[in-house]
């Protein structure tokens, strides 16, 4: 390949159609409270690591279930489980990130 | 012996209404309410949305229109009994009635908000809640607020669509509360900046939208679209309250002289222990189950046992009314035996 | 005395033979495999205890106390402790008085495994003799305590709530099997005894029945028979022993000296972890005490059912409740052979292998150091941001008397590292508790205060501060307090007191926050407080119990503390507060909350 000196950067649109869901069925198999997920970031707004490593279980859930990577932002959670405790959903937010930790190993 | 005595429990603007419209239909309403004046929590309200009426004007005119019912204030019902054809009601206050039907008008009571201690009702001094904020636009004196505030914030949800909180369902009135209010504390401090944060703004019925419009247009209100999770305080003795801007995906922070928190609708306390004595059913949402939520909302599942209002979900103020016309008119068709 | 037969030896003792070279071998061998589990420098510390003389008679006195005489059990519920140390110590006494026997009277044989326990048949005694009549009068006297412990052990089966015991655990198969056999064992031997009676002698058991049976049974070949039936419920109790509840027995002699030299679970099979595993006598006592059994699912996720999932290898089952439990501690708190059913738990979890693993490394920790040279340092954690009246309460009371304080984390902070552990993600929590040392440290504080008991745990055991002093604030203001720093005026509205599971079996702080409430308010005990307090359901320990499964135990904690008639509820944990407020009838506050409203102005 000839170096321009510049790249084209890939479309930032997501083919919902194509998305490749396999890692966030498996989770949800184990913490099926992904689904009930609304996004209201109270999750994010109260976490102690998201100044660290940009850590939003929001986006977590929501990203995942647009099949993109969310495997950087998990490298700082401190599983204090404040994000649990705000969920207005009442999800296992705590278990979900676990879950998701384990995960990661067996597929991807 | 009088045969078209109605028992109206509760005379907030849905009791008021729907004896009002009895009366018109030749029954003959007898009003308990629990407090010592009625209307309810509309006659502590200041303005009404979308008209931004003076809700004294709306009770008082309710009011005028009940006059011919019986009306008994700072009185509960002590207990109902359903017979062959009717009720006998015990009142709190000794008086025995027999009554041909009931009308439950209990409404709704707001959400403790100091029950979501992580936004500090009752911990810090800036923290009012909506219906505060109601009393204090009605001339009521109130020390949390401060002279001049330069920043003032709006949680919405507050006990609503929270499952920690133990309320699962929208409140659906706050938003458009939220927006009214908003306004309202522009037109009083035009140089504050007003903040709304929202999980999704609900604003659905006539003339709301033209309200957020409104508001984002010709007062400035910024609204945040991040459910606030921590509020702490500063040295200062502002709030300081923690959010995502879930839109930008960023963390937010935001110093406020003063924060209004728009508590939800939940059923009142003593509503279902009023359904148990006539065995009216308690639906998953706790507010009181209607026969069905398309044709009969105004019916229970027990004969001669009807709602109007609140009892049975959170409700604006004109669609609590023309539920109250409607049970009026469950209840003569009831009465005549039309059903 | 005469011996009966010369050869001293009758096929009858065959099964009891095979039984015990079994289970001797079983034990043998698994007691090897056991100390190779362990590591190196813990087999080391084990070895040597056994032959320090103060360990030593420690284990002697432990396995006395508990494995015969059954003390614990004894305070807990006098009638089962009645009936297990019945069982445990009279057959301890008749095994030691049978070789006692053997000893005396025919010492040749004594390097026979079955003389001790059938003498009877093979030796022919004279109760005229002092000697003989006395040990006949005592072999007789610890058979009929055995046989009482076994007639209450079947009602005990048969009708458990009469000890006390609402529920309990239903036997596998094996266990079945083994209670009969063990059942059988006894009045067997009666029946053997009384048998022989007028041949070998007896006492005020066997000496009756000899005469009642020779009114209608003459034949003295009845007698063979009874032996055989005896020595075989003796050979199949053996035989099913390893596999049954009853291994508890050998495994708690092996536990006692492990716990005596120090060791701890290392590894959630392997080693100790294993003996305590073993140990289980499956009583089923955790199950009461389970915040999680009132609710009738949750029954098999209590530490006996781990125990058995443990022994069966069904790993699932294992992993379902490792992950479930709160860590409450209560299970432990009960246990009569102190298996350490969170502990086992965690280690379980720690087994676990993650693809993503947290890293703490980038966090620089400088710009979260607060100036605080020589002061008082306020560490209230992350929960605590949720509860912010605490945090309030415990800054008003450091302010009211004096106190020259930071507040560590009031803008940010790091968290202390407890939830990763008990997660079992010991490496991870590890790195966070270096970075808070770092912070504390480089802050030059002497004191660290904090109010959240979870915080508390860890920084008071995993936490290496040098220099600066880790207490929690109730501790800390009682100093206060004796200081005539702070004062009270007393209200007249009555708490009832709830140890937060951290604090109390965690901490071992029971009692100072109980003077200060009494100093500020009314105090009333709830009837299951102290040790045996019930968690409020909201425990982080738990990874996988959801919101809306915790709601009935908070419901059921909460129904205990009204039993107590207070007006309201008083805790000493964020946790607690948060999870109590959402369910309470009654106000909920925390300690520091009450404080702070009571206090009165000092001359200061």
């Amino acid at each position: 390949m000839i170096d321009f000196g510049f790249s084209l950067s890939k479309s930032s649109s997501i083919k919902l159609d194509e998305v490749d869901l396999s890692l966030y069925r498996r989770l949800e198999e184990v913490e099926p409270g992904v689904r009930i997920c609304m996004g209201c970031g109270s999750c994010s707004a109260t976490c102690n690591a998201s100044k660290w490593s940009g850590m939003s279980v929001r986006k977590v859930i929501l990203d995942l279930q647009r099949g993109r990577d969310m495997k950087e932002m998990l490298s700082c959670c401190m599983l204090c489980g404040k994000c649990s405790m705000v969920c207005p959903r009442g999800i296992n937010t705590r278990h979900l990130i676990l879950s998701l930790c384990r995960l990661y190993e067996s597929g991807k | 012996m009088d045969n078209r005595k109605i028992l109206v429990i509760g005379g907030g603007v849905a009791g008021l209404e729907a004896s009002k419209q009895l009366l018109r239909l030749g029954l003959h309403p007898v009003i308990v309410e629990r407090s010592e004046r009625l209307g309810g929590h509309v006659a502590g309200w200041y303005k009404l949305f979308p008209d931004m009426r003076p809700a004294s004007d709306v009770v008082n005119q309710l009011v005028e229109g009940v006059k011919g019912a019986t009306v008994y204030l700072n009185t509960r019902v002590a207990y109902m009994n359903r017979l062959k054809d009717g009720f006998s009601v015990m009142l709190g206050n000794g008086t025995g009635l027999h009554c041909r039907a009931v009308l439950i008008t209990t409404g709704f009571r707001l959400f403790e908000a100091a029950r979501k201690e992580e936004y500090g009702y009752g911990v810090y001094d800036r923290v009012i809640t909506n219906s505060d904020l109601e009393a204090w636009f009605g001339g009521e004196a109130d020390g949390r607020i401060p002279d001049n505030p330069r920043t003032v914030a709006f949680v919405h949800c507050v006990g609503s669509r929270d499952l920690k909180a133990g309320n699962q369902q929208c409140s659906k009135v706050c938003c458009m509360t939220a927006v009214k209010q908003a306004i309202e504390m522009k037109e009083k401090f035009p140089d504050a900046e007003i903040w709304c944060f929202y999980m999704d703004l609900r604003l659905f019925g006539k003339k709301y939208e033209d309200f957020y419009i409104n508001a984002q247009q010709q007062y400035g209100v910024h609204f945040v679209r991040g459910r606030v999770s921590e509020v702490s305080e500063d040295i200062a003795g502002r709030v300081v309250l923690k959010a995502e801007d879930t839109l930008t995906g960023h963390p937010v922070k935001l110093s406020a002289d003063l924060l209004v928190l728009m508590s939800g609708m939940l059923c009142n306390r003593d509503t279902e222990s009023l359904a148990a004595m006539v065995r009216a059913e308690v639906d998953s949402d706790g507010f009181l189950r209607s026969r069905d939520n398309i044709c009969n909302v105004n019916e229970s599942n027990r004969p001669g046992v009807f709602f109007a209002g609140a009892c049975t979900g959170a409700k604006t103020v004109p669609e609590t009314l023309a539920e109250a016309r409607a049970a009026a008119l469950a209840v003569y068709n009831y009465m005549s035996g039309n059903d | 005395m005469r011996e009966r037969f010369a050869s001293g030896f009758d096929p009858f003792v065959l099964p009891f033979l095979i039984g015990m070279v079994f289970v001797l071998g079983y034990c043998a061998v698994g007691i090897l495999r056991i100390l190779r589990q362990l590591p190196r420098e813990d087999r080391k510390r084990f070895l040597v205890s056994l032959v320090t003389p103060s360990t030593a008679l420690a284990n002697i006195r432990d396995i006395f106390l508990n494995c015969l005489i059954h003390v614990k059990l004894w305070k807990r519920n006098k009638l089962l402790g009645f009936m297990h140390s019945s069982i445990a110590f009279g057959w301890f006494m008749i095994i030691l008085l049978g070789h006692l026997e053997v000893f005396i009277y025919c010492p040749e044989r004594i390097h026979l495994f079955y003389y001790p326990i059938f003498f009877n048949y093979f030796v022919a005694e004279n109760e005229s003799t002092i000697g003989g009549a006395l040990l006949f009068f005592l072999m007789d006297f610890f058979l009929l305590l055995i046989l009482t412990g076994i007639v209450l052990a079947m009602v005990k089966r048969a009708r458990s709530r009469l000890f006390g015991m609402r529920r309990t655990t239903r036997p596998s198969f094996l266990d079945t099997i083994g209670l009969y056999s063990l059942w059988a064992i006894f009045p067997l031997r009666l029946l053997a005894e009384s048998f022989t009676a007028h041949i070998s002698g007896g006492s005020f058991l066997t000496v009756p029945a000899n005469w009642v049976f020779r009114q209608f049974l003459g034949n003295d070949l009845n007698m063979l028979p009874t032996w055989w039936a005896y020595s075989i419920a003796l050979g199949v109790f053996m035989t099913v022993l390893p596999f049954t509840r009853y291994m508890h027995i050998p495994a708690e002699m092996m536990l006692i000296p492990m716990r005596n030299a120090g060791l701890r679970i290392r590894h959630a099979r392997r080693g100790f972890a294993k003996v305590e595993v073993l140990s289980c006598p499956g009583c089923g006592v955790c199950i009461d005490a389970c915040p999680m059994s009132v609710k009738k699912a949750n029954i098999k996720d209590c530490t006996v059912y781990l125990n058995r999932q443990i022994r069966r290898g069904n790993e699932k089952r294992i992993e379902e409740i490792s992950d479930k439990c709160l860590l409450c501690g209560k299970c432990e708190a009960v246990c009569q052979v102190g298996v350490e059913g969170p502990r086992l738990r965690v280690a379980q979890r720690a087994m676990r292998r993650y693809a993503i693993n947290q890293d703490f490394s980038a966090i620089d920790t400088s710009s979260l150091v607060p100036e605080a040279a020589g002061k008082v340092l306020y560490f209230a954690g992350c929960m605590t941001k949720l509860t912010p009246s605490i945090g309030k309460a415990v800054c008003s009371l450091m302010r009211k008397a004096g106190v020259d304080f930071v507040w560590m984390d009031e803008e940010e902070g790091l968290c202390c590292g407890r939830p990763l552990l008990t997660a079992g993600r010991f490496a991870q929590a590890k790195e966070l508790v270096r970075k808070n040392e770092e912070i504390i440290l480089a802050s030059g504080a002497r004191t660290l205060v904090l109010s959240c008991p979870i915080c508390y745990k860890i920084f008071s055991e995993h936490y290496r501060l040098p220099g600066v002093r880790v207490v929690h604030y109730a501790r800390f203001f009682e100093e206060l307090v004796a200081q005539g720093r702070l004062q009270f005026e007393k209200s007249d509205i009555f708490y009832v007191y709830h140890d937060p599971c951290e604090l109390g079996r965690g901490c071992g702080i029971y009692d100072e926050p109980r003077r200060l409430l009494g100093a500020a308010a009314g105090i009333t005990e709830a009837p299951a407080s102290r040790e045996e307090s019930i968690c409020c359901g909201g425990s982080l320990g738990s990874l996988t119990l959801g919101f809306s499964q915790r709601e009935e135990m908070t419901k059921a904690a909460l129904r205990k503390l009204y039993e107590s008639k207070a007006d309201a509820i008083a805790t000493a944990c964020p946790l607690c507060l948060a999870t109590f407020s959402r369910y309470s009838e009654r106000p909920v506050r925390d300690l520091a909350q009450i404080l702070d409203a009571r206090t009165k102005q000092t001359a200061r």
